[in-house]
């Protein structure tokens, strides 16, 4: 559905993302993961189309959906996209709604515009769709105002429309970050149910490695503006062949474990403009040796998954 | 060992405000709390927002007064205190606050804003302030060389590191810590957690640990106490100890693994909390509860132990 090659984004000199690859079939939820800064929501926002309104600008690279090139399309053409066939869920409900126009005619107005039906039928649609969101009480909560509803409930409807016009490929930018761990679970098993009914494409977008093992059926780790592993989620979990994809494992505090200690990661995570040379993770890697400060490494491929280290195949080795 | 802390049924009402068009309300933010804290002892408060966890930990050390109820430290009964006896008492009481950006004055240098401690309280240090500064950056794995730094060019886990310096500066014996790592990286929250515990262990200190997320309590604390809607429904003598709540369990099944082979089926609890201004009489959570009765719909559980393990709840688990 989604076929993303060598993807690179420039902001006038700098760089903040190169060589981000990856593909989503239907049916199939895919996961970004990555820190604050590691380049996961400029990714969506390059696939989405929307680079030109914060200044940046593909370099390198593809985006290919649905069998078509995007990477070029013109606004006019990525408009019918965006909305469309492409749904976007953001971290926070409250940007994406209006707080002035009551919740009805905000989700009518997708259905309206991208598959051109009449009020009547928008709203129709529009209960509809919050119905099978589990939203009680569609009807009602169409008058209601975005300031009258919870966290959760404002993302269901953010969802809702997200779904309005069909779309075949939905990108989730953090969708439950903002959320308690009660709500969240209610709406990851939401997104979980609706890619397997709708047979949808999902990109999950998040921090939280928890999240990731928990949903997706493949993973991209991304650190420093660069996916340093990639491949099937129980793979990368029980094998992880980057360090950087190692040490975020080995950071997540697991309570019914005494024996493993949380460290961290020393130093911090860079920015852009201070990117390191040669492996953006050198300078914070404990196995880093000099080559790792010269030349970028490859991915290098073992079955299934892909790790950019110049010694994946030496850590595979190992027992984790 | 002995009890530092000590809270008998803690309670804050807030009231907001009435006008001419609408009703002077007012909610209880923490309704009878009780709980004792050992010294040398790691408690974990887990709730979800609005539960009332923050303001426990304002009203533990009376940043916000509290409406009624008892908080002992140390022996010494802290809502008999005047001001200044409690700005003294402060200094062995610290609190270390979840946005380390606003925690910290952006006009301060690092060394000026860890000494401000010394200078709020009026205590001299022993030896010069600059070796003490340099100490409690060192204590804190920050680099001397940073106390020129202002706090906009250090990064947030540094700022949090600066946070829990200052805390540290008057060697206080008991730390309220209110979410210190929701707002940092993964890799950052370890790093904070693991300075936390070196300090614990050689510091002696005793932490209060306020935080949302049930695994990284789990991991770091010695008991729980489960928070919802402004009361403790469930303390947990042990991290292994299973829930006994259907609240405890429901938090518990909301928290994924971090293991792909681990997936649950995510059963989801529906609804969502109620407004703390209207709650229904009877358990708060019996809306919400699979198991409710008649009976939790009329009385409100009282928080009772029989083997340790308290739970407020008619048909525990």
């Amino acid at each position: 559905m989604l076929n993303v090659r060598d993807l690179g984004v420039a902001f006038g000199v700098v760089q903040p993302l190169s060589g981000v690859s990856f593909s989503v079939s239907q049916g199939e939820t895919l996961g970004i993961v990555g820190e604050s800064g590691s380049g996961k929501s400029l990714t969506a926002m390059s696939v989405m189309g929307l680079l030109p309104l914060i200044g940046g600008r593909i370099t390198d690279g593809s985006i290919e959906f649905d069998g078509a090139d995007i990477t070029a399309l013109p606004e006019r053409a990525y408009r019918k996209l965006r909305g469309g066939k492409i749904g976007l869920i953001t971290q926070n409900p409250m940007t994406s709604l209006d707080p002035l126009k009551k919740i009805g005619p905000q989700v009518d107005d997708v259905a309206k515009l991208h598959l051109g039906l009449s009020n009547a039928d928008a709203r129709a649609r529009t209960i509809d769709i919050l119905g099978t969101l589990r939203i009680p009480e569609p009807a009602l909560i169409c008058d209601r105002y975005p300031h009258q509803m919870s966290g959760g409930m404002k993302q269901r409807i953010v969802i809702a429309m997200a779904l309005a016009a069909d779309p075949d490929l939905l990108i989730a930018d953090e969708p439950t970050t903002a959320l308690d761990v009660t709500v969240q679970a209610q709406i990851i098993r939401l997104l979980d149910d609706l890619v397997k009914e709708r047979n949808l494409a999902l990109v999950l977008i998040t921090h939280d490695m928890s999240v990731v093992a928990q949903t997706c059926d493949k993973i991209v780790v991304m650190y420093a503006g660069r996916a340093v592993e990639q491949g099937p989620v129980e793979e990368i979990f029980d094998r992880p062949r980057h360090p950087y994809t190692q040490a975020l494992i080995a950071c997540i505090p697991r309570g019914l474990d005494d024996a493993t200690r949380l460290t961290g990661i020393a130093g911090t995570v860079p920015t852009v403009l201070n990117y390191p040379k040669g492996c953006p993770f050198h300078p914070r890697c404990p196995k880093a040796e000099a080559i790792c400060a010269t030349d970028a490494p490859d991915f290098s491929v073992v079955g299934e998954s892909a790790a950019a280290c110049h010694f994946a195949e030496v850590a595979h080795a190992e027992p984790a | 060992m002995p009890n530092l802390l000590e809270v008998r049924d803690l309670s804050k009402r807030f009231t907001s405000a009435g006008g001419p068009f609408r009703k002077a309300r007012s909610m209880h933010a923490v309704n009878g709390v009780s709980f004792d804290l050992a010294s040398g002892r790691v408690i974990g408060v887990v709730g979800e927002s609005g539960c009332g966890k923050s303001t426990l930990a304002r009203l533990i050390l009376r940043l916000i007064e509290p409406s009624g109820g008892r908080v002992n430290f140390d022996g010494d009964d802290l809502l008999a205190k005047t001001s200044a006896e409690m700005r003294k008492l402060r200094a062995r009481m610290q609190m270390v606050f979840q946005d380390p950006y606003s925690a910290i004055d952006p006009r301060y240098t690092l060394s000026r804003a860890v000494a401000e401690p010394f200078e709020v309280q009026g205590v001299k240090p022993a030896r010069p302030m600059a070796d003490e500064v340099a100490e409690l950056l060192e204590m804190v794995g920050l680099n001397p060389g940073l106390s020129t730094s202002y706090p906009h060019q250090i990064s947030g886990g540094q700022k949090q590191r600066v946070g829990i310096a200052r805390a540290l500066a008057l060697r206080p014996s008991l730390l309220v810590l209110d979410e210190p790592t929701a707002s940092l990286d993964v890799s950052v929250q370890a790093q904070i957690i693991g300075l936390l515990e070196d300090l614990r262990a050689d510091l002696g200190l005793t932490y209060l640990f306020i935080s949302h997320d049930l695994s990284l309590v789990k991991y770091f604390c010695d008991e729980i106490l489960v928070m919802y809607l402004g009361r403790v429904v469930e303390a947990l003598p042990d991290t292994k100890a299973p829930a006994r709540h259907p609240y405890t369990k429901t938090l518990m099944e909301s928290t994924f693994e971090p293991d792909p082979k681990k997936r649950r089926l995510i059963a989801p609890l529906e609804g969502e909390v109620p407004s703390p201004f209207d709650l229904p009489p009877g358990c708060a959570f019996a809306d919400r509860c699979p198991q409710a009765s008649a009976l939790c719909r009329t009385e409100t559980p009282e928080l009772s132990s029989k083997t340790g393990h308290a739970v407020a709840c008619h048909h525990p688990l």
